[in-house]
């Protein structure tokens, strides 16, 4: 970076949770030594900036711009645009910017019908405070709409790994995440025997609380639904994956391994290679709960119901 | 008018595509808007490809193998029906009508056979695109 100027770093937020910023403020020991690094000019969290509104944003100029949450309305656009206008490097910045995230389960519904459930009026007509700005038809992440120069994953991502992309970043270089699966990093024993069903998580995994998790058989083997297989790794840094520390299976915050895969399909293509029967699991959907933007999750077609039933049997009213 | 329903056929090198090849000598005739591909087994399509196919602008996807029990690398026309089941269900999970995917199995001089899953998947995808245009514009 040139002369003595730090680097300015800008944080927006769009439809987001706050999460991923407050897991940055969790970095601990690292945080003030960064803020010593870089100037932050925009934070809603941490600062008190106004920036208009009103279909206008002014934001400041930027080094780096990290941007939360994913892109769900005519605002969100627009400030999105600004951020990418005034930033030179735009990090989308957890699952919710990379991939969708949580808000992009409502693609399974229509806008109109997202609104009349939340705004419920006369029907067929939702009433919108007026302050509500208008829905896109449905929810986007942040590469569909702008350029993105970098993706950090993980709902929210880990505090250690956002403090190391920012080092990176402001030295002007390409960080470095991990590529592949969760299991990669999980040291659950494997043995190649697989449960013929998924069984719903409702009892705790068989393991011995006195042993460590290295000791403990893989939670997919055990016939819970553990998404690590089809989830991009990284989330527990170095050390076990942070779900499987819990004793609890992943559950796929982190995104798909490759950035185009689908989590849902990718899962079932692992259970049905192994023989394991799909239809025991019992919500199936939400296996893209945090990957449902990139058109992988759409809302029901209008004809549902009139074509497809007639033929096929296996119709399901979702 | 909606266009020609753009069909992708997974075909498979040692079965279905050499009946393709049979149709074609023998002068079958069958929609132009469909698209062979040709894959070394009907089981190594991934369900990704399949939706893959679907988001870019196909209309439906055909994936044909071998007859079961015929696999030329024994068991791979039965992965690709265990994933074809997974991938009815799943299409419908995902907003596509689980007619817009049809798994077909042929041997290598059933050249009529081919063709006919060709046709009618080409006839059910007319029928759907209708309906969902019809559906449009009474919404309108
Ligand atoms: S990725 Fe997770 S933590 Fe970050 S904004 Fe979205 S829901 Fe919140
Ligand atoms: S499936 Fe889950 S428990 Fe098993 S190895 Fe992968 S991450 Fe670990
Ligand atoms: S184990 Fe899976 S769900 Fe849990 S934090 Fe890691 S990626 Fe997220």
């Amino acid at each position: 970076m040139k002369g003595r100027r730090r680097p300015r770093l800008s944080f927006v937020w769009l439809q987001a949770c706050s999460g991923c910023e407050i897991s940055l403020l969790n970095s601990g020991e690292r945080l003030p030594d960064l803020l010593n690094k870089v100037e932050i000019v925009y934070f809603p969290l941490l600062m008190d900036r106004k920036c208009g509104g009103e279909g206008e944003f002014d934001l400041p100029e930027a080094d780096v711009g990290f941007v939360s949450g994913s892109v769900s309305s005519d605002e969100h656009l627009t400030l999105l645009y600004a951020l990418r206008r005034r930033c030179r490097t735009l990090v989308s910045f957890g699952t919710c910017a990379t991939h969708g995230g949580i808000p992009a389960l409502r693609n399974r519904w229509s806008a109109e019908a997202t609104l009349e459930t939340v705004f419920p009026g006369t029907p067929g007509q939702p009433t919108l405070p007026a302050e509500v700005p208008a829905l896109l038809d449905r929810v986007y992440s942040v590469d569909e709409k702008v350029r993105v120069d970098f993706c950090l994953p993980g709902c929210p991502p880990h505090p250690e790994t956002i403090a190391a992309v920012i080092e990176t970043l402001v030295t002007g270089e390409q960080p470095r995440l991990p590529g592949k699966s969760v299991c990669e990093t999980c040291p659950t024993i494997r043995t190649g025997e697989m449960h013929r069903t998924v069984r719903r998580f409702l009892n705790n995994a068989e393991y011995n609380s006195e042993e460590p998790v290295e000791r403990m058989r893989c939670l997919l083997e055990q016939g819970l639904l553990c998404m690590g297989p089809v989830t991009v790794g990284g989330c527990g840094g170095p050390a076990t994956p942070l779900c499987v520390q819990a004793r609890v299976p992943c559950r796929g915050c982190y995104g798909p391994v490759r950035s185009e895969g689908n989590q849902l399909l990718d899962m079932l293509n692992v259970l049905a290679s192994h023989g394991v029967d799909h239809r025991s699991i019992v919500d199936r959907q939400s296996l893209l709960r945090f990957s449902g933007a990139h058109g992988l999750l759409r809302s029901v077609r209008k004809t549902e119901g009139v074509v497809l039933m007639s033929e096929k049997g296996n119709k399901k009213s979702s | 008018m909606k266009k020609d329903p753009l069909i992708i056929a997974f075909c498979c090198n040692w079965c279905s595509y050499a009946a393709a090849d049979l149709a074609g000598v023998s002068r079958l005739q069958y929609p132009g808007s469909i698209r062979i591909i040709r894959v070394m087994c009907s089981g190594m399509v991934h369900p990704d490809m399949v939706l893959h196919a679907l988001q870019k602008g196909a209309d439906g996807v055909i994936i044909a193998g071998c007859h079961l029990g015929e696999c030329h690398y024994i068991r791979g026309n039965e992965i690709a029906l265990a994933r074809a089941e997974i991938l009815v269900e799943t299409l419908e999970d995902l907003g596509w009508e689980s007619d817009r995917l049809q798994i077909v199995h042929v041997s290598s001089s059933e050249s009529e056979r081919l063709v006919q899953a060709f046709c009618d998947m080409h006839k059910r995808l007319e029928a759907l695109d209708q309906t969902d245009f019809a559906a449009v514009e009474a919404d309108e």
